[in-house]
């Protein structure tokens, strides 16, 4: 008999839906907007960052810039893997040289000695 | 019509002859009709690779780049005469694109194509 009492005292308390006394005093259908998702872009999101050579123009007369992609030693054109661009630009750019030589722009077996000095974009590490 | 760039690499030599052969080459691509947009030159320099042309080798030689409309058909024959020129060591004809400069961003490639 004790037990059914406890039992009944507990029920309001137990039941599973609707918890109306556990909740606070405000309305049932603020509570439930809360809980909802909010659909937005994702605030962490990064700028894609491009490659190098984003917004620049490749020229087969701009042989400076050119000549950063060829290996100093032997004049060769580096692959993707190296040079870190984009597809449309490293095509680009192997085209251009390939122009340059053909055209008698560029040397095809060597680097200019006056572009030795530039900076380094490709990540191979250059022996001095 | 078309818009071309005549990329000209001409004999080291000295300026009154270098003029002459200017002159002789923009009467030629007016005379087939073309129109001369614009003369450049690139300067004097050494060869990237020594060049025999006219049984003669040349080390150094001065770069001009010609910008002309022109119509397609007159292209063999003028590259023909300049072959034949003596003071002409290589003659380059290239069509001339207008870059595309809205989309030549590589960031924004493929925006469209990831599935996220």
């Amino acid at each position: 008999m004790l037990s059914l009492r406890l039992l009944q005292r507990l029920n309001p308390v137990l039941s599973q839906h609707g918890n109306t006394s556990l909740r606070s005093l405000t309305s049932q259908v603020v509570q439930q907007k809360d809980d909802m998702l909010v659909k937005m872009e994702n605030p962490y999101k990064e700028p894609q960052k491009g490659c190098v050579l984003c917004n620049v123009r490749v020229d087969f007369k701009n042989i400076q810039l050119l000549s950063q992609f060829i290996s100093p030693h032997t004049g060769r054109i580096y692959g993707r893997h190296i040079t870190g661009l984009c597809g449309r630009k490293q095509k680009e750019i192997s085209k251009a040289i390939k122009k340059a030589h053909a055209m008698g722009f560029m040397s095809v077996t060597h680097k200019h000695p006056q572009f030795m000095k530039d900076p380094n974009i490709c990540s191979i590490r250059q022996m001095a | 019509m078309p818009r071309y760039e005549l990329a000209l690499i001409l004999k080291a030599m000295q300026r009154p002859e270098t003029a002459a052969t200017l002159r002789r080459t923009v009467e030629t691509l007016m005379e087939r009709g073309a129109v001369v947009r614009h003369l450049e030159n690139l300067g004097e320099r050494v060869l990237p690779y020594k060049i025999t042309k006219h049984n003669e080798r040349h080390s150094r030689g001065a770069y001009f780049l010609v910008d002309f409309y022109a119509a397609p058909d007159i292209l063999p024959g003028l590259l023909n005469h300049l072959h034949r020129d003596v003071d002409v060591v290589r003659p380059t004809v290239l069509k001339k694109d207008d870059p595309v400069p809205s989309s030549n961003c590589c960031a924004n490639y493929g925006k469209d194509l990831v599935y996220i």
